[in-house]
């Protein structure tokens, strides 16, 4: 180590607090968390280490680990001999897909309402805004389990349904901005030259507010990602042979007191992903602020 | 669950709303109240009705379509929709839901009967999540920058990322199958209890300990706390006296809109995954057997309660903040 002085200022400060030359690099490890699981995403199976779907009866609930004829089972198996890791890796497509494609409506929802809302305000406001508020204090979880009830469960109405939990924050989020930016000299000032209310909405206001809904985007993926799992698991979202990582902690429960990973490690992948989404809003606030 | 914000109990912290009476207060919470529940039974009449059929789940898979028609205007199906909803309101009204084919009794009947200890367990997770949210809220926000409020906040990120059913799966390896220091699943002691208790508190603590850390920390960076400490008065007493006691309103609203988010779906999955006699496991034993009564008489009672829950927070908020003169329930920052 060569000891000019920054080098002695790092020690210092390192050896104060020890984490202190992580913090504000740490976001590489989330947003890698979240890259690597948006690639399984991705390629699906193509990069699991055994085929998903392959059962082996003489390999059932191996612990993380063990090694068989076939290989290293990194994360064990399961009740079937299938290897776990793989399961990941594969459920990792519908997971994502189901959470992103609800997301997506719900901020298109929420942007629509939240933006005519602050634009035009009056009843408009009025209205939208009573909807929004009714919105949240409905069980929106427990219609989705009603509709099971009713039509049984499918991935399509998942998708339809968990939008219904994401939109008000959107639109009250929208809304405000969409208020303020409304009322900013720049808006007056087109509107002074004559701008249409499609070129102020578009142009002025919806452009502006990008940042705003990339960060609504995290919040809500990471929200109904959680959502979907919770609706998985009460056999009200995603049913076999379809898998997500919801429903391998479901189908893991009947196996805890003998094989704790078939729970446990699928919500630790889970926790992951939305946590990485969590710490990556936080940084960005941190940054924002300072 | 996604829904993060508490409904904006007051539109805005205008000079005017703040000195709303209570009298008119309360007939707003009212109508908003009626509002929102007639919304429920819609959204009810509706999934059984319109997008479910009821007479699939009577008649056997192999009837033929006019046995299918002859069962449907018997049940009264075939009636105009408007017919079928204010028969469905009256139905309501007399707090019948149907008969559950399941359980061959009437659903309401089912409901009730597990309805206290979903109850039990919500009072217990709202306990547990209290004590998390506001103890661990007020440390980490009256000493900035600590190792307590490192601890505090990590702890609190992780609870609003995480499943919340996951941590009770964790926590029943870990307390119950391998160190075997409470039972696994159902209610046959109080300590039956803890488990789920914890897991519902951490569940839920984590978010009003975000909230407790951020308005305590804004009242310890105000003009009076310096004034007071350079008076000499104990960090301690400050604390409890004046930044504490001056975030009362939104310490409460904010843990009594946590215990409406439990009863609008958190604690169900819970309740399955210890095995608790509560609702959850009943809805969803219900739903995978296609039992609509059951299911909709549960939606309907805990529909109920969140809306009851939500009014009575506001009220409480609105109250507290008459006597205290500060702030809205409005002002909750996320």
């Amino acid at each position: 180590m060569t000891p000019t002085s920054t080098t002695t200022t790092t020690t210092t400060t390192t050896a104060r607090r020890p984490f202190a030359a992580l913090r504000g690099r740490l976001w590489w490890l989330w947003a890698g968390v979240l890259a690597v699981v948006l690639l399984w995403a991705v390629t699906g199976d193509l990069l699991a280490p055994y085929d998903p779907m392959a059962q082996s009866p003489q390999d059932r609930l191996l612990p993380p680990g063990a090694r068989t004829d076939a290989g290293l089972h990194l994360l064990g198996t399961d009740q079937l001999g299938r290897d776990l890791f793989s399961q990941i890796i594969g459920g990792a497509r519908l997971t994502v897909v189901i959470a992103l494609s609800a997301t997506l409506i719900a901020l298109a929802i929420g942007t629509v309402i939240g933006l005519c809302a602050g634009f035009y305000g009056g009843a408009v406001d009025r209205i939208t805004m009573r909807l929004s508020e009714a919105q949240t204090a409905m069980p929106m979880f427990l219609f989705a389990i009603l509709l099971v009830a009713a039509v049984g469960p499918s991935v399509t109405n998942l998708i339809l349904l968990l939008p219904a939990l994401g939109w008000p924050t959107v639109a009250r989020v929208v809304r405000a901005e969409t208020q303020r930016l409304r009322a900013s000299p720049f808006v007056l000032g087109a509107v002074a030259l004559g701008a249409s209310d499609r070129q102020l909405l578009v142009t002025h206001v919806l452009r502006n507010l990008a940042p705003q809904i990339g960060v609504l985007f995290v919040i809500e993926l990471g929200q109904l990602v959680l959502a979907e799992a919770g609706l998985s698991f009460l056999g009200a979202g995603v049913q076999e042979p379809d898998v997500t990582w919801g429903l391998l902690i479901a189908s893991g429960r009947d196996y805890l007191a003998v094989a704790w990973w078939l729970t446990i490690l699928p919500g630790l992948f889970l926790a992951a992903t939305v946590l990485a989404s969590n710490m990556l809003l936080r940084e960005r606030e941190r940054r924002t602020v300072a | 669950m996604s829904t993060a914000a508490p409904p904006a109990a007051a539109p805005a912290a205008t000079p005017a709303s703040r000195r709303r009476s209570l009298a008119g207060t309360l007939a707003r919470r009212l109508r908003d109240t009626v509002v929102v529940l007639f919304l429920v039974l819609v959204v009810i009449f509706v999934i059984g009705h319109v997008v479910g059929d009821p007479v699939r789940s009577f008649a056997s898979p192999d009837a033929t379509d006019e046995q299918l028609a002859q069962l449907r205007s018997a049940m009264g199906l075939d009636r105009p929709f408007h017919e079928q909803f204010l028969g469905f309101l009256g139905d309501v009204a007399r707090l019948d839901m149907g008969m559950s084919l399941w359980q061959q009794r009437p659903a309401m009947d089912a409901v009730t009967e597990v309805l206290a200890n979903t109850v039990v367990l919500a009072v217990a997770g709202l306990i547990a999540a209290a004590l998390f949210g506001v103890v661990g809220g007020v440390l980490a926000g009256s000493r900035p920058g600590t190792w307590v409020d490192r601890v505090v906040s990590t702890l609190s990120v992780i609870s609003t990322s995480v499943a919340n059913f996951w941590v009770g799966l964790l926590l029943i390896v870990v307390f119950a199958v391998y160190l075997r220091l409470v039972p696994t699943s159902g209610w046959y002691t109080w300590s039956s209890l803890l488990l789920p208790a914890v897991t519902l508190g951490f569940a839920h603590g984590g978010r009003i300990c975000q909230v407790v850390r951020a308005v305590v920390l804004a009242e310890m960076t105000k003009p009076y706390v310096l004034a007071a400490t350079s008076r000499g008065l104990p960090w301690r007493r400050l604390v409890a006296n004046h930044a504490l006691r001056n975030s009362g309103t939104t310490v409460v609203t904010t843990v009594g809109w946590e215990f409406a988010r439990m009863f609008g779906g958190s604690i169900f999955p819970i309740e399955v995954v210890f095995a608790w006699p509560g609702l959850g496991p009943l809805m969803t034993t219900a739903a995978g057997r296609h039992d609509f009564p059951i299911v909709a008489a549960a939606v309907l009672v805990t529909g109920v309660l969140v809306i009851v829950v939500n009014a009575v927070v506001d009220l409480v908020g609105h109250l507290m903040d008459r006597r205290l003169g500060t702030g809205t329930a409005a002002e909750v920052p996320r």
